[in-house]
C-alpha cells in the first residue's frame, strides 16, 4: 500500500480557445438530431468559425464510454463521451495526437442542474485523461449562463448573433422534423420524403450560411424578430414537400416520443433507432421538439423567480419580462410553423403541462425534464394528440426514474392511457423494443377501431373516401393540412375532413 | 409591525397540540431533522406527537412497503415505501398529518462558496415517487384519514422558506399565519444550527485528542442518509470496534483557525478563494451532498491524523458515480488510506465487509504512524489542533 504524497489532484482546466485560432481550429459538437446539427454548423460557418458535427453515436461509442469513465454512468453520458473519444482516437491515428489537440476543440451544453448533466465534465475529463489527451480542449457551456468568456477564451463569442442563430436553427429544423414525421408513414413512393428532407436541410444550411448579420446586439435581435427571411425559406421547403404524394387512409397509431433530452432527440443507436423502428412497425411519430425544451427552460427560470414574489421587490417585474420573452418565443415558433402550412402543431402550453402534472409531480422538481414527462403524457392523452406515449428513459438516470415512478399514480387514475416507459441501456435492444411492441399492438388496435368508428359514424366507406380524394388531388399532397377534430389518428381525421367537405355524398 | 401584535398568534396553537405528525426518516431528513423538529414544535405541535419512522430495515420494507415500489432505483429512495407504510399502517396511535418535505436545496455550510446546494434529483423528487405507490390503486392516505403534506422547500434559501411552508400548511394547521410560519422557520434554523454546532464541537474534541496523542482517526465520506443503519450498514461502527474514532464530513469542525491552517496557503496562492471553495477539484459544484463529500476529501488530504477515509456509496447512485476517481485521487495523493464501499444495497454484505474491515484495521495498525508523520511534514506549522485548549 502506497503512502507516498504526490502532487495534489486538480480538476481539468483547458487552455482557452482564442480568437486568433479561429482560422485553424475546428469546433466539434453534436448530441442533437442530424437536421439541427447540420444547420447549426451552418450558423457557426456564417459567423466565421470552422465547425464539424461529430458522427452519430454508435454502440462502439457506448462501449468505449464505459471503458474510459467511471462505472455506473447513465447511458447518454457513456454514448457522448465514447463518441468524442472514438472520434479523437481515429483522428489521432490519421494526423497524430498533437495535431488533434491543436486542430479541434469540443463544445457541449452543460447544465445548472444537479443530475449528471451538470457533471458531464467529469466523465469527459476522465475519458481524456485515460486516453492520454488531457491537453485536448473541451468546454461546457452552462445553459443559463451565456457569458462565460473568461474560462472559455474569446475563440467562440457567445453573443446575440450566435445565440439567435442557434435558436432559429433549432426552431426551423424542429418544424421541418415534425412535418417529415407526419408525411413519411403515408408516402406513396418509398424514400421520397427522405429525399425531400435531405434537400430541404441542405437548402436551410445555405440560408443560414448566408444569414445577414445585423450587428451584435439590438439590431440583430430586431432583425430576427421581424424578418421574413426564415419564413420565406420555410415556404420554399413547404413547396418541396408538395411534390410528395401521400395515402393518409392507412390507419396508424400516433406515438408521442418523450423522455430524457438526449435520448428523445438523437436518432440512432443511442435510442435503438426508435423513431425508424416505430415507423417500420406501422406507427406515426409525434417527435419531441427541442423547442419545447427551450420553452421549458424559460419556465424554469420564471418559476425560480416566482418564489421571490412578495419577498424581492423586483421579482414581479422580472417574471413579467421573462413571460413576455416566452410569448415572443412562442410567437416566433408559430410564424415558422405557419410557413410550413401550419402543419406542425403549436408548442404545448408550459403552464398547462405544469397544471396537468401538478397532482403527481411538483413543478419545481428539476433535473432531466422535470414535471414535463408527466405533463406531456397527460397532455397527449387529454388533447387526443397521440394513441400512446413512449418514454425513453436512460438506464440509471436519476430524474427520469422519479417521473416514471410518479407515472404509476397517473396510470392508476387513467388506466386507458397507453404509456410505454422504455429503459434504454444502449445494448439491451431486444428487451426494450419488445416491451414497446406490446403497447404498440394495443395502440394499433385503437387506431384501427377509431378509424372504423369514424367511417361508421359518417356513413362513409374507405372506397368512397378514396374516390373523393382522387377527385381532389390537392388532398393527396403531403402539404394538405388535415383538420384534427376530436379523434387521434390521421386516417380517422381525414375521413372526418372528407365528410365535412360533403365528400362521398 | 408592533412587537406585541406580531407575537400574537392568529390561531389557537392549542388546537394543534392534539395533532400527530409523521415524518419519514428518509434521504435528507437525515441532515435536516432538527430543523423540522424546531419548526413544528414552534408551531405548537407537541414533541411527542412528532413521529419519525424507524431506521431502514428489510423487515420494515417487507412488512409495510411490499408491492408499493414504483420503480427500480437506488436503495435510499426505494426503501421509502417501507417508511411510508410504517407511518400509515404501523402506528399504535394514528398520525393526522403525513409530512414528507421535498427538499430542493440544502442549508449547506458550503453555500455561497459553491455554484449551488441542490439536492440530488432523486432526493428532491423521492416523495412524489414513493407517494405514487400509495395512491395508484386508491388513496391510502385519505382512506386512513391522514392528510398528506409534501411541501417543496428550498432550505438553502431561507428567505423563501416561510412562504413555501405556509402555502402548504395553511389549510392543515388551524389558524396558521405567514408571520407565525416565519418565526417557526427561524426557530427551525436555530435548532438545526445549535445541533450542528454541538456535533462539530465534538468533532473538534476528537481531532484535538488525536493530535495530542498522535493517534489516527477515520473520516467517513458519504451522504447523510448513510448514517441510517439500514443504508450504510454501520460499516464505520465495525471499524470503531477497533478503537479508531470516526468522524463524518457533515459534522467536521469549521472553526476559522482550523480552516485557515488547512487552506491558508491555497488561498494565498490563488488556487481557491476561500476555505470552502472546491473549484480546484470540482468545478460543477451544484449538488450539495456531493460538494460536501468533495470538500471532505480535501480536508482528509490535509489533516494528518485522518489516516484513512471510508467512502460509502449506494448501488446505482448516479450522483456518486462521477466522483469516484476525483475523491480517491484527492485522498490517495496525500498519502491517506482510502477504502471505498460502493454498491451498498438492502442487505449488508456481512462477509465481505468483515474481511475488508479487518484489512483496513491491519493497514491502519501498520501504516498510520508513518502516514501521520508524512502528512504532518507536508503541512504548515502551527496546527491549531495542537494548541492548548
Ligand atoms: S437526465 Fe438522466 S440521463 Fe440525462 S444526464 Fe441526467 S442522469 Fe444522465
Ligand atoms: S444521491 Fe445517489 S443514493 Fe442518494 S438519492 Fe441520489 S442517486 Fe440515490
Amino acid at each position: 500500500m502506497a503512502t507516498a504524497t504526490l502532487q495534489p489532484y486538480r480538476a481539468y482546466s483547458p487552455k482557452p480557445f482564442t480568437k486568433d485560432e479561429r482560422g485553424q481550429v475546428t469546433i466539434l459538437f453534436g448530441g442533437l438530431h442530424w437536421r439541427a446539427e447540420r444547420v447549426l454548423q451552418a450558423v457557426l460557418e456564417n459567423l466565421g468559425y470552422r465547425a464539424q458535427v461529430l458522427p452519430v453515436a454508435t454502440k462502439e461509442d457506448l462501449l468505449r464510454g464505459r471503458e474510459v469513465a467511471d462505472i455506473g454512468q447513465c447511458c447518454p453520458t457513456s454514448f457522448t463521451t465514447g463518441n468524442l473519444v472514438n472520434f479523437l482516437r481515429s483522428e489521432a491515428e490519421r494526423i497524430g495526437k498533437e495535431e488533434v489537440v491543436r486542430k479541434y476543440v469540443y463544445f457541449t451544453a452543460g447544465s445548472c442542474g444537479a443530475c449528471r448533466f451538470g457533471q458531464y465534465h467529469q466523465s469527459y475529463e476522465l475519458a481524456l485523461r485515460n486516453t492520454g489527451m488531457e491537453a485536448f480542449r473541451m468546454f461546457l457551456m452552462a445553459q443559463n449562463q451565456l457569458d462565460q468568456g473568461a474560462a472559455i477564451g474569446d475563440g467562440l463569442e457567445i453573443n446575440l448573433p450566435f445565440t439567435l442563430g442557434a435558436a432559429w436553427a433549432v426552431l426551423c429544423t424542429d418544424v421541418l422534423q415534425n412535418l417529415e414525421y407526419q408525411v413519411r408513414p403515408y408516402e406513396v413512393i418509398p424514400g421520397q420524403t427522405d429525399q425531400v428532407v435531405k434537400e430541404s436541410v441542405e437548402y436551410l444550411c445555405e440560408v443560414f450560411r448566408n444569414r445577414p448579420l445585423r450587428g451584435k446586439k439590438w439590431g440583430s435581435l430586431l432583425w430576427h424578430l421581424t424578418t421574413g427571411y426564415f419564413t420565406k425559406a420555410l415556404r420554399e421547403v413547404h413547396r418541396k414537400f408538395a411534390a410528395v404524394e401521400v395515402d393518409r387512409l392507412r390507419a396508424k397509431p400516433i406515438v408521442k416520443i418523450t423522455g430524457e433530452f438526449y435520448l428523445q432527440t438523437v436518432e440512432g443507436d443511442p435510442n435503438h433507432n426508435i423513431h425508424r423502428w416505430l415507423e417500420s412497425e406501422g406507427a406515426e411519430i409525434y417527435p419531441a421538439a427541442i423547442a419545447v425544451w427551450l420553452d421549458y427552460l424559460m419556465r424554469l427560470a420564471i418559476q425560480d423567480i416566482e418564489e421571490y414574489v412578495g419577498i424581492d421587490r423586483r421579482a414581479r417585474l422580472k417574471v413579467a419580462a421573462l413571460k413576455t420573452l416566452q410569448r415572443v418565443y412562442r410567437w416566433q415558433y408559430d410564424r415558422l410553423r405557419h410557413a410550413l402550412g401550419g402543419q406542425p402543431p403549436a408548442l404545448p402550453d408550459q403552464y398547462e403541462l405544469r397544471r396537468l402534472a401538478a397532482p403527481y409531480f411538483h413543478h419545481r422538481l428539476s433535473g432531466g425534464e422535470g414535471d414535463m414527462l408527466v405533463g406531456k403524457a397527460l397532455w397527449a392523452y387529454h388533447h387526443k394528440k397521440a394513441h400512446m406515449t413512449c418514454e425513453l428513459s436512460p438506464y440509471s438516470c436519476m430524474p427520469n426514474t422519479m417521473s416514471i415512478g410518479a407515472m404509476a399514480g397517473v396510470v392508476g387514475k387513467y388506466p386507458d392511457l397507453l404509456y410505454a416507459p422504455l429503459e434504454i441501456k444502449g445494448d439491451a435492444e431486444v428487451h426494450a423494443l419488445s416491451r414497446c411492441q406490446m403497447i404498440l399492438t394495443e395502440a394499433k388496435k385503437r387506431a384501427q377501431k377509431e378509424y372504423e368508428e369514424v367511417l361508421e359514424r359518417t356513413g362513409l366507406t374507405a372506397e368512397r373516401v378514396r374516390g373523393y380524394l382522387d377527385a381532389h388531388p390537392e388532398m393527396k399532397k403531403a402539404t394538405y393540412r388535415v383538420r384534427r377534430d376530436g379523434v387521434v389518428g390521421t386516417a380517422a381525421n381525414l375521413v372526418l375532413d372528407v365528410a365535412r367537405r360533403g365528400g362521398g355524398r | 409591525m408592533p412587537r406585541w401584535f406580531a407575537r400574537t398568534p392568529s390561531g389557537d396553537p392549542k388546537s394543534r397540540s392534539h395533532l400527530r405528525v409523521g415524518i419519514p426518516r428518509l434521504l435528507n431528513v437525515w441532515s435536516t431533522h432538527q430543523f423540522w423538529w424546531g419548526f413544528l414544535t414552534a408551531l405548537g405541535i407537541e414533541g411527542e406527537a412528532i413521529v419519525f419512522s424507524s431506521d431502514t430495515s428489510e423487515d420494515q420494507n417487507r412488512q409495510f412497503g411490499k408491492g408499493r415500489g414504483t420503480v427500480d432505483c437506488c436503495y435510499p429512495v426505494k426503501c421509502g415505501a417501507g417508511h411510508y407504510g410504517e407511518l400509515v399502517f404501523g402506528q399504535k396511535r394514528k398520525i393526522d398529518i403525513f409530512f414528507s418535505p421535498m427538499i430542493y436545496t440544502l442549508p449547506s455550510f458550503l453555500r455561497g462558496h459553491v455554484a449551488e446546494t441542490l439536492s440530488c434529483p432523486r432526493v428532491m423528487a423521492g416523495p412524489e415517487n414513493i407517494k405514487a405507490g400509495f395512491i395508484k390503486e386508491k388513496d391510502v392516505f385519505a382512506e386512513n384519514g391522514i392528510r398528506y403534506v409534501s411541501p417543496l422547500v428550498s432550505l438553502g434559501e431561507p428567505l423563501i422558506v416561510p412562504k413555501q411552508l405556509y402555502e402548504t400548511l395553511k389549510d392543515v394547521l388551524p389558524g396558521l399565519t405567514l408571520e407565525e410560519t416565519r418565526r417557526a422557520v427561524h426557530e427551525g434554523y436555530q435548532t438545526l444550527q445549535d445541533f450542528n454546532e454541538r456535533l462539530r464541537a465534538k468533532g473538534r474534541e476528537v481531532l484535538e485528542a488525536c493530535a495530542r496523542e498522535d493517534k489516527p482517526c477515520l473520516l467517513v465520506l458519504a451522504r447523510p442518509y448513510h448514517m441510517d443503519p439500514g443504508i450504510g450498514h454501520e460499516i464505520e461502527v465495525d471499524l470503531q470496534v477497533y478503537g479508531y474514532p470516526i468522524l463524518w464530513v457533515q459534522y467536521f469542525p469549521v472553526d476559522p483557525d482550523l480552516l485557515g491552517w488547512m487552506f491558508g496557503e491555497d488561498i494565498r496562492a490563488g488556487i481557491v478563494k476561500s476555505p470552502f471553495d472546491i473549484s480546484d477539484v470540482w468545478p460543477s459544484s451544484y449538488s450539495s451532498n456531493t460538494n460536501e463529500i468533495l470538500w471532505g476529501a480535501k480536508v482528509a488530504a490535509r489533516v494528518p491524523w485522518i489516516a484513512c477515509v471510508i467512502r460509502l456509496s449506494s448501488y446505482e447512485c448516479g450522483m456518486d458515480q462521477p466522483t469516484y476517481t476525483p475523491i480517491q485521487q484527492i485522498v490517495e495523493r496525500s498519502g491517506t488510506l482510502f477504502f471505498s464501499f460502493q454498491d451498498l444495497d438492502s442487505t449488508k454484505p456481512a462477509g465481505s465487509v468483515k474481511i475488508r474491515v479487518e484489512t483496513i484495521a491491519h493497514y491502519l495498525e501498520k501504516y498510520s504512524t508513518e502516514i501521520i508523520e508524512k502528512k504532518k511534514a507536508s503541512m504548515p506549522p502551527g496546527c491549531p489542533l495542537l494548541r492548548d485548549p
